[in-house]
């Protein structure tokens, strides 16, 4: 179906994928900065230095703002599953629910009661509980994204369904809808991303306090755990767990993967573009610099296997931007090799000891953090996008399940609203954020309480 | 099956109302209890460290109707679209309030977010109560089993209805009222010196107040929906929870006579449940009642999930039911009793 802007489905879909990914800017780095503040508090913890504790002080303050503004964004992506997608709540409600109620009732609980006294209640805790509690808020936040992984793998990839006689979904077999291959491998991928935000973040600090001069003892700290960490997570990114992905679209939605690398005419020994536009009238790439055979490799394990292009798959099941799915898809990739070869530069100097003394790598690492963030959205755009035309890919296409009742003009109206607040919010954010950052982890902590004079 | 995940379903969005309408109740009287920044940082101190708890609860029962009742979801979140978003901007405004007031000790910002925080929580108590007019009245509900509700039509409580309307209205009124209570209740538990004073004196004034409000509502009630007073006659669920109501009565004015601030909050936490499940129990079963034609009405049975994956849900919920449990149990040693302010202290806790 060809998209116009007045169609209420186009409106629909800018408006979650909007608040999606605006959302998951947040998460992103709490999921990714929940095992340092872990980390650190067990050192803390173990040795009783107190620079493990100051980090970890420092780090739960950007921890908590990230986490409000994630909280306060996420409350209504979970509505908008009624208020601008009935007819897939409808249609999927009883099985997707099972995982939304889920990370309701297991992660959010257990997130949100510890989140006050790993930010505020160092004191009251004392160490050990101190700890404990930031190993809860970590195993909360990771949990709510696996829930959020298996509802997402089972529209990328149902399993564990029947369809009932009023021809909505209903769960037959629990074990194999929470057990999805698809989700597995996706929350791998997923969490690896998470981290490598996380661990650019904290190298970021670590340069940028460093190359000021300023913080010598806990930039070291951020220096050298983030860039150790920066590099596991950004080779796991890629292997094994991107590949596996990459396998699992080639046998579970090929016409996925061919639009993802613009592959019109199937082949064996297809290529890997590294550069080049896709032209959808012409069915061609243009200006290709091509990696002969890689795709055959990567999707299927050997430079023989035939790759089917779009033209074997009839084109109302061709996702239906297939432009921005070959860039965000492109763009990823290329992200991901740089952040490797940057870890890896930083760790080779690390190893000689002059982690804190080149200049040029200081600077690098400081400006790389936005980075993931762009990587994490565009993996995020690739995985959506490609998932197209469907919604519950195979059984529901995306034109039947947003609101009848809701018109345009109403999402229009509430998508308008959403980038507003979101602005003011972004603004806020990074004001409050820059505070703490200027103020550092040196700052003095605060004062004893003291009762309020009756 | 479906009758066990009707009751989880009001007992999830009760313990939503009942929790957060402290936070609701304590933020319409931000102004008045509190008339110094130290006063409002004790406020705000009160309800900031388990807003995010509370608010988990309404998270959560979104999760359960999706996956209990799927057609409910649909229907009624599309059909109160706008109504629904200034819900959730208000829910994320208040949030922030609560979450960077504290942030600076500079007074322009504060008294900024003070506003806020004000402002979100009266809208929020206004639009549940409307929401809970709009659920005892009835929606104009088509063939289709969908609707399309408008902020308001000719104010009238049959056909083609609104949101607003003159039971809805009063009804609103009402839930500002009783959650306003309630907040001042709270808050004489957890404040001190003049804080403390002026919520005994509002709380004991505005229950008062209750009661008249709750003699009229349950008359306008009568003339637009008469079966649901018959409904509770005829209901067992309805009389024991008519019981909580009597006991949170009971426990709350003896709270108030013998000062016995935390007895007291128990009494009006028990009076507000006890209320909200009676209505729900009257209410069963039907979900959405129709306005325009009573037999197009959408009762929990139409729609509800397979019994299989209720089953399957049931299995699951009630374990994580009681994790909760514990970690209330936990982090509530950590915050019991009055809240401590230092001027000095950027944190909110």
């Amino acid at each position: 179906m060809e998209t116009t802007l007045i169609d209420p489905a186009f409106w629909h879909r800018i408006h979650f994928a909007f608040t999606i990914t605006y959302h998951y800017l947040f998460p992103q780095l709490t999921m990714g900065l929940a095992w340092f503040l872990v980390y650190w508090k067990w050192r803390a913890f173990r040795t009783g230095d107190e620079k493990y504790n100051r980090a970890a002080r420092f780090w739960a303050k950007i921890f908590g703002l990230n986490f409000a503004v994630g909280v306060v964004t996420g409350i209504p992506m979970e509505f908008q599953f009624g208020t601008n997608w009935a007819g897939f709540s409808k249609y999927a409600g009883g099985i997707i629910g099972q995982t939304l109620a889920m990370e309701g009732m297991f992660a959010f609980f257990l997130e949100s009661a510890f989140i006050g006294a790993l930010i505020w209640g160092e004191k009251r805790l004392g160490p050990r509980n101190h700890f404990l509690a930031a190993v809860g808020v970590s195993t909360g936040s990771w949990l709510s994204g696996f829930f959020i992984l298996v509802t997402n793998a089972f529209m990328q990839h149902p399993l564990g369904y029947t369809v009932a006689p009023d021809g909505t979904l209903a769960l037959s077999d629990p074990g194999a809808y929470l057990l999805n291959p698809w989700a597995f491998v996706q929350f791998a991928h997923n969490q690896c991303a998470a981290l490598v935000t996380g661990s650019f973040a904290v190298a970021a600090m670590g340069a940028f306090y460093t190359l000021r001069g300023m913080h010598a003892e806990q930039s070291r700290l951020y220096l050298n755990a983030g860039t150790l960490v920066g590099l596991i997570a950004s080779l796991l990114v890629a292997f094994p767990t991107g590949d596996s992905q990459a396998k699992m679209v080639g046998a579970h939605q090929p016409a996925t993967l061919a639009a993802m690398e613009g592959l019109f005419q199937g082949s064996k020994l297809a290529d890997v573009t590294v550069i080049g536009q896709p032209n959808i009238s012409q069915k061609r790439l243009e200006n290709p610099i091509p990696l002969p055979g890689a795709l055959s490799f990567l999707a299927y394990g050997t430079f023989q296997s035939y790759v089917r292009g779009l033209d074997e798959f009839p084109k109302d099941t061709w996702p239906d931007n297939i432009e921005l799915l070959y860039y965000s898809f492109h763009i990823m990739i290329t992200l991901g090799t740089i952040f490797i070869l940057i870890m890896a530069w930083a760790n080779w100097k690390r190893w000689r000891g002059r982690l804190g003394s080149s200049t040029a790598l200081l600077w690098v690492l400081m400006l790389a953090f936005p980075f993931p963030y762009i990587a994490n959205s565009l993996g995020w755009m690739t995985t959506e996008l490609g998932r197209q035309p469907w919604l519950v890919y195979g059984l529901f296409r995306t034109e039947k399940g947003y609101s009848q009742v809701v018109s345009a003009g109403d999402a229009i109206f509430t998508l308008i609203g959403f980038v507003g607040l979101y602005f003011v919010l972004g603004l806020l954010f990074l004001y409050l954020t820059g505070r703490e950052i200027h103020k550092g982890p040196d700052a003095p902590t605060t004062p004893k309480r003291q009762e309020v004079p009756a | 099956m479906i009758a066990l995940w009707y009751g989880i379903l009001a007992f999830m969005l009760t313990t939503y109302i009942v929790l957060d309408g402290r936070n609701f109740g304590a933020g319409i009287l931000h102004w008045i209890v509190a008339r110094n920044q130290d006063e409002r940082r004790q406020v705000i101190a009160a309800i900031g460290p388990l807003w995010s708890w509370h608010e988990v609860w309404l998270v959560g029962t979104g999760g359960v109707m999706v996956m209990a009742f799927p057609r409910l979801m649909a229907a009624s979140f599309s059909g109160c679209y706008l109504a629904l978003f200034l819900i959730l901007w208000c829910v994320l405004l208040r949030g922030i309030s609560i979450e960077v007031g504290g942030h600076m000790s500079d007074r322009l910002w504060q008294e900024f977010w003070d506003a806020v925080f004000v402002f979100s929580n009266v809208l929020l108590a206004v639009l549940f109560g409307a929401a809970l007019g709009n659920i005892a009245r009835g929606v104009p509900l088509t063939g289709d089993g969908v609707f399309y509700l408008p902020f308001f039509t000719n104010f009238g409580v049959h056909g083609n209805v609104g949101l607003l309307d003159w039971y809805t209205v009063p009804m609103s009124l009402f839930c500002v009222l009783i959650l306003t209570a309630h907040g001042a209740t709270y808050l004489t538990m957890k404040t001190t010196g003049a804080v403390h004073e002026r919520s005994v004196r509002l709380a004991r004034r505005l229950w008062v107040a209750v009661i008249p409000a709750f003699v009229i509502i349950t008359v306008l009630t009568w003339f637009v929906r008469p079966e649901l007073l018959a409904g509770i006659a005829l209901r067992p669920v309805a009389w024991a929870t008519l019981v909580i109501c009597a006991a949170g009565a009971y426990a709350m004015v003896n709270g108030f006579r013998y000062q016995r601030e935390y007895l007291a909050l128990l009494g009006s936490t028990f009076l507000l449940f006890g209320l909200l499940m009676t209505g729900a129990a009257a209410l069963f079963p039907v979900m959405l009642f129709s306005t325009t034609d009573p037999n197009l009405r959408l009762t929990a049975a139409d729609c509800a999930a397979p019994d299989f994956s209720l089953g399957i849900a049931a299995a699951w919920w009630f374990p994580a039911l009681i994790l909760a449990i514990c970690y209330l149990c936990i982090i509530q040693r950590h915050y019991s009793g009055k809240v401590n302010v230092s001027k000095d202290n950027q944190g909110l806790y």
